[in-house]
């Protein structure tokens, strides 16, 4: 008996080791990544930009940065630790993932700086004051000046480019000649019906800046009148976007609404599709970044908000990133250079934006399923 | 210490560890409903009439009967199929009857946004069907709410197939001899002796079914999308990830989808009530497949044209979308590259330690979940224990809730400042990830064992006890060699379904901490479906092949998984 003991009691406590290997590998990974980078980032961290009068909170060069963010993943840590020496922890979702996690967090926030394209729900947190105010950072001054005048008064987060929510995306197969849409009035022809599509604004995060800036411009009325007209022609809607490039890969539609990135992919993929920057300009999906308010690591989670509005960064992200179809917010860099030169933005208030967002959401999804 | 252990505390033990595991999180949503925001110090009373907008909200009511019409539709046919092709497998031999096991465990152990990828692809309007076979008519027929029920059936049929097979595994032959002798013909024997004494595992499968179906947020979201078939996953989806988030819909959502799986479960039990048999005594012989004579052929053809379907469809699909260049150029020589393959090697800095991350939480989580899973089978089984039916409820609750709701209760429970003075502050570590794990593998391996149990009459192991062997001592000496097919079974389908786990993965995995799930989907986010097909293909072979050599490796010893 005695025996059987000490072997159940063996494969217990081994599981329980097995448990607490797992458990434990991420945190030494970490522990053991910013133990390393740890000494030769205190000089050069301490001479990059900073916000003034703040203390360094963890001695500058031995922390690590939690950053939350839906793009650039591939490179932005390797950019920042190379700059500055201090290392990114890196958590990567899709716009709605990252801003669900923010939102679950709130009670023991994790994360020093959020870093996405959805400037209503950064507007949203601002808001509800959970976002670090009151200082600027000191390259601000070298932004363009439409992206300087959509930081908000308290400074809560800074614009580091934008891109198109949506252009028009046609299969050049299906659709030729005076069929080809200039304009997002043309999208109404009847010509498309039941060829069209776009993402659900509910679940993709550059859907709703696109939906919202047809509400400013139209109006809460304007607004419903011609998504309706859409809906009743067949309007198909999908969850994100790369469903709807599926959809125009497997021919289920033949034009649709396509966030720029996403559309430029599929051109560079060889796809049969052709875009169309409207003459009415595309709707706007600006990438902003924004500091915790009661974060531990103000000092670094400043020096990477300026990092992201240095020139030379946002060219090299336009040069090397994984979503580099994107108008940069700062003076000096140039977008890529098969992007259309015609490209128009349309920006949308983000107060607006963010007032409207459930009215808007919840309109469009009960609508979409009638 | 262990021989203290009795029945009893057994059931407090698990009871316990399903409340920590399954129960909190969950109900930390459905507090969000009573009391928004509970979980970050603020003390709101919450909007009740919440609670009714599922009747008058668009976008809610459509949700709710379409989940009900596919969840219905889904557990009829999936369990007609799967019961009808148990029988079959299990009495007769053919051909293509060990693919038919394969098949099915590929099918449970598959997360079902890759099998939807691959029925779009080949359903879609230029898709395989159209552009290969000159099908047209496939899209028409798939993209209709008939068409999501039959795709789902043969998804889930598995559930049903698993386990019915696992109750016919010995024979009953005595009563069916009784019958025959009386001059009853086999058809009346099936239906009054045989089909009734499978009664009990043909309900569970169906419960599976049906829970599984109306909490797959995969399948449903991405071919119902075409057509617009928003179900009761969709819109919780939506709301946990809509901005501005309202966790408080999602938690009325999910007590709608708790309220249906209670009342299936209620179902199940009423027809329960009176058909416990014990018919595993000294007498029982393994049930060998027979001959099936004249009518072979018909047999093997019609399984592997069903296997055709089930598997070739799915599965055919992401591998041929792998070796595509050009997605919508289809299948012509010109258009064929291994490119995507030999990415993953130069990208591979994600995916193989995603592999490796992905396969040790998934082997941790199932020898775990198998020890919980047997306490709570034995409970269930063997104990007078006063909580039982809570223990089946929440073994079973945590099956069908989608995964993301549990995630964001993980967040609330596990992510508290107190917790972080005792240094149990798991959210952000991959300790957290292991222990969703566990709660997505104890109802997988509790119904597959609680199955198997139902066989083992009790007076075995009471005889033992009456000898004075302690709990552990008659679960060691004469459940578990009685048990241990179903055993290597559930851990191993525990295995395989975690390891591909999404929803729990997406939500909860801590900084700089890659899984398989989360490299598949990125590649998919980026629009990278050659090389998210290609992961997918190479990730599932790998799994397989791990599955497999296990279960070779416990066959040789003597227990059929």
């Amino acid at each position: 008996m005695k025996r059987e003991w000490q072997r159940t009691a063996g494969v217990v406590a081994g599981l329980l080791s097995l448990l607490a290997v797992t458990a434990c590998g991420g945190q030494n990974q970490n522990a053991a990544g910013t133990a390393a980078n740890g000494n030769n980032q205190v000089a050069e961290a301490a001479g990059a930009t900073a916000g003034a009068g703040e203390s360094t909170s963890a001695g500058g060069g031995t922390e690590s940065l939690t950053v939350y963010l839906n793009d650039f993943d591939a490179v932005i840590g390797e950019m920042f630790e190379k700059k500055t020496g201090i290392k990114l922890n890196i958590v990567s979702g899709n716009g709605a993932e990252i801003m669900s996690r923010i939102e679950a967090e709130q009670g023991n926030p994790q994360w020093d700086v959020v870093w996405i394209d959805a400037m209503p729900s950064i507007y949203g947190l601002d808001a509800k004051d959970q976002l670090l105010t009151g200082w600027t950072p000191e390259n601000v001054a070298g932004l363009k000046d439409n992206y300087e005048s959509l930081i908000p008064e308290d400074g809560s987060y800074y614009p580091t480019g934008a891109h198109a929510a949506g252009i028009i995306v046609y299969n050049k197969n299906k659709i030729s000649g005076a069929d080809i849409p200039a304009t997002w009035e043309d999208l109404k022809n009847s010509v498309y019906k039941g060829k069209l599509g776009m993402a659900d604004p509910a679940i993709a995060a550059p859907a709703y800046p696109f939906v919202a800036n047809f509400f400013e411009d139209k109006g809460i009325d304007g607004g419903k009148e011609y998504f309706n007209s859409l809906l009743e022609q067949g309007l198909r809607v999908y969850p994100k976007n790369p469903q709807v490039v599926q959809a125009l890969t497997s021919g289920e539609i033949d034009i649709a609404a396509l966030q720029e990135s996403n559309a430029y992919s599929m051109l560079a993929a060889g796809e049969p599709v052709e875009l169309v920057w409207p003459e009415d300009g595309a709707p706007a999906s600006v990438r902003v970044a924004a500091i915790q308010k009661n974060t531990g690591k103000a000092d670094a989670a400043k020096q990477f908000v300026s990092f992201l509005l240095e020139p030379e960064v946002q060219q090299e992200l336009i040069d090397s990133g994984d979503e580099s179809y994107f108008e940069p917010s700062a003076e000096g860099a140039a977008p890529k250079a098969d992007r259309a030169k015609e490209a128009k933005l349309n920006f949308t208030d983000a107060a607006y934006s963010s007032e409207h967002e459930a009215e808007i959401k919840q309109w469009f999804a009960d609508q979409a399923v009638q | 210490m262990l021989r203290l252990l009795n029945v009893n505390r057994l059931g407090w033990m698990v009871s316990i560890l399903l409340a920590v595991l399954v129960l909190c999180p969950l109900a930390a949503v459905i507090i969000q409903v009573l009391l928004p925001g509970v979980f970050f110090g603020e003390l709101n009373i919450g909007d009740l009439s919440l609670l009714l907008d599922v009747f008058n909200r668009p976008l809610w009511r459509k949700s709710l009967e379409n989940s009900l019409l596919l969840g219905i539709g889904t557990t009829l046919f999936g369990t007609l199929l799967g019961t009808a092709l148990a029988v079959i497998r299990s009495r007769w031999r053919f051909a293509g009857a060990t693919a038919l096991d394969a098949a099915a465990w590929i099918l449970f152990i598959m997360p079902s946004f890759i099998l939807a990828q691959g029925w779009i692809m080949f359903s879609a309007g230029n898709g395989l069907a159209a552009s290969l076979l000159g099908w047209k008519w496939v899209s028409g027929a798939v993209f209709t709410p008939g068409g999501l029920i039959a795709v789902m059936t043969f998804s889930k049929f598995p559930l049903a197939y698993l386990s019915v097979r696992a109750a016919m595994e010995w024979k009953m032959d005595m009563l069916s001899q009784a019958a025959r002798l009386c001059g009853a013909r086999p058809w009346r024997v099936w239906l009054t002796i045989e089909a009734p004494l499978l009664l009990p595992s043909i309900c569970s499968g169906a419960l599976l079914v049906f829970m599984d179906t109306i909490g797959d947020f995969g399948l449903p979201s991405a071919i119902a999308v075409v057509y617009r078939f928003p179900t009761l996953p969709y819109s919780i989806y939506s709301a946990i990830y809509t901005s501005p988030i309202r966790f408080d819909m999602a938690g009325v959502l999910s007590l709608y989808l708790v309220l249906l799986i209670t009342l299936a479960i209620a179902v199940q039990f009423y027809i329960l009530r009176r058909s416990r048999y014990d018919i595993l005594s000294g007498r029982a012989e393994r049930l060998v497949p027979g001959s099936s004579g004249r009518y072979n052929w018909l047999l093997s053809g019609t399984v592997i044209l069903l296997l055709i379907v089930v598997i070739g469809i799915p599965i055919g699909s992401s591998i041929v979308m792998s070796v595509l260049q050009v997605q919508s150029d289809g299948l012509v020589r010109s258009n064929l590259t291994l490119q995507h393959y030999a990415e993953l090697f130069r990208h591979g800095a994600d995916l193989f330690p995603g592999i490796g991350r992905s396969l040790a939480i998934a082997a941790t989580a199932s020898l775990i979940g198998l020890l919980i899973g047997l306490g709570a089978a034995f409970v269930l089984s063997y104990s007078r224990f006063r909580f039982k039916k809570a223990i089946e409820a929440a073994t079973l609750i945590s099956f069908a809730v989608p995964g993301v709701v549990l995630g964001i209760g993980y967040i609330f429970v596990w992510n508290q400042k107190w917790l972080e003075v005792l240094g149990l502050r798991l959210y952000g570590k991959p300790s957290i990830l292991v222990l969703a794990a566990i709660a997505g593998a104890i109802p997988v391996i509790t119904r597959i064992i609680t199955g198997s149990m139902a066989k083992v009459p009790e007076q075995l192991l009471d005889a033992a006890q009456m000898q004075g062997a302690s709990l552990i001592s008659r679960v060691r000496r004469i459940l578990i060699p009685l048990i241990r097919g179903a055993l290597v079974s559930g851990a191993l389908a525990a295995f395989g379904s975690c390891v591909f786990d999404l929803a729990v993965n997406s939500i909860l995995f801590p900084p700089n901490f890659v899984t398989l799930p989360i490299v598949i989907d990125d590649a998919f986010e980026d629009m990278r479906f050659g090389y998210a097909s290609a992961a997918t293909v190479t990730g599932g072979g790998i799994i397989v092949l791990i599955l497999t050599v296990i279960e070779a490796v416990f066959k040789k010893k003597g227990a059929t998984a």
